[in-house]
């Protein structure tokens, strides 16, 4: 991926001297398209790529909106057993002569 | 967001999953019932500052189902809603989620996976958000998600956070 941030590419020059096997190479890049990172343009027995900024970009995008909301949620959790917790200790010192007949939890 | 029980924590398992545990110092009990109380969806969902939430149904047993719509200020209105699939109080909750699109059509089902593990003083909730949409039904049914993340960033949130 960083090689591609350079420019277009052949599949030989950007995987060249990896180290790994050519299948690996071919299922990593396979995983690498799917997501939707890198493009294949397949020119006669040339293939190239090319690394497609948007989509890694947008996937990044919609997982932190969706994150947020998760936070947004755990931090309204969290207020209003503050807010319970508060409420509660204010009742016991008000009716702290006579116990609450049923406390509910 | 001051004290001292707010450690959060997010992991983006993978393209199309998520992953967000807090700690509550409150009993599995308080903390489930305050995940599914009305008034915290209701909360919780108007995520513009000068928004509401007309819409907060909840009918929490298994196959019941939730729906939360938030108005902003200008009348748009943003709706998710989905079915309860497990309801095992106090420790575990299992949910679809699904936004409406602008459409009227319904978006992806993603699943919603809450866990809340009982410690001697505190509450552990781990959730977990898996089947999100990849990215060829993102480019489909992007318009619910754009929509929300404009308002996440009028709010000031940033994508990097």
């Amino acid at each position: 991926m960083e090689r591609l941030a350079g420019g277009e590419m052949t599949v030989g020059e950007a995987t060249g001297d990896f180290g790994v096997s050519k299948p690996a190479i071919s299922k990593h890049l396979k995983l690498l398209e799917e997501a939707g990172a890198i493009t294949r343009v397949i020119d006669g027995r040339t293939h190239r790529l090319r690394l497609r900024e948007q989509p890694l970009d947008e996937a990044y995008a919609w997982m932190s909106a969706q994150h947020e909301l998760w936070e947004r949620k755990f931090d309204a959790v969290k207020e209003y057993l503050r807010e319970q917790r508060e409420n509660q200790q204010l009742h016991q010192a008000q009716e702290q002569p006579r116990r609450p007949p049923k406390e509910s939890k | 967001m001051s004290d001292a029980t707010g450690t959060a924590d997010a992991v983006m398992t993978s393209e199309t999953s998520l992953r967000v545990e807090r700690s509550f110092d409150a009993s599995p009990e308080e903390v489930f019932d305050a995940w599914t109380n009305p008034e915290v969806l209701r909360r919780w969902w108007a995520v513009h500052p000068d928004g509401t939430t007309p819409v907060a149904e909840v009918d929490l047993r298994v196959g019941g189902r939730y729906r939360l719509t938030m108005e902003n200020p200008d009348g748009e209105r943003h709706t998710v809603g989905g079915e309860y699939r497990e309801v095992q109080r106090p420790s575990r909750l299992v949910y679809s989620w699904q936004w409406e699109l602008d459409s009227g059509e319904p978006g992806d089902i993603s699943t919603v996976t809450v866990e809340f593990v009982g410690h001697k003083d505190h509450t552990d909730v781990v959730l977990e958000h898996t089947g999100l949409p990849d990215s060829d039904s993102r480019d489909r049914h992007a318009q619910g998600w754009a929509a929300c993340m404009d308002i996440f960033r009028a709010r000031g949130f940033s994508a990097a956070a």
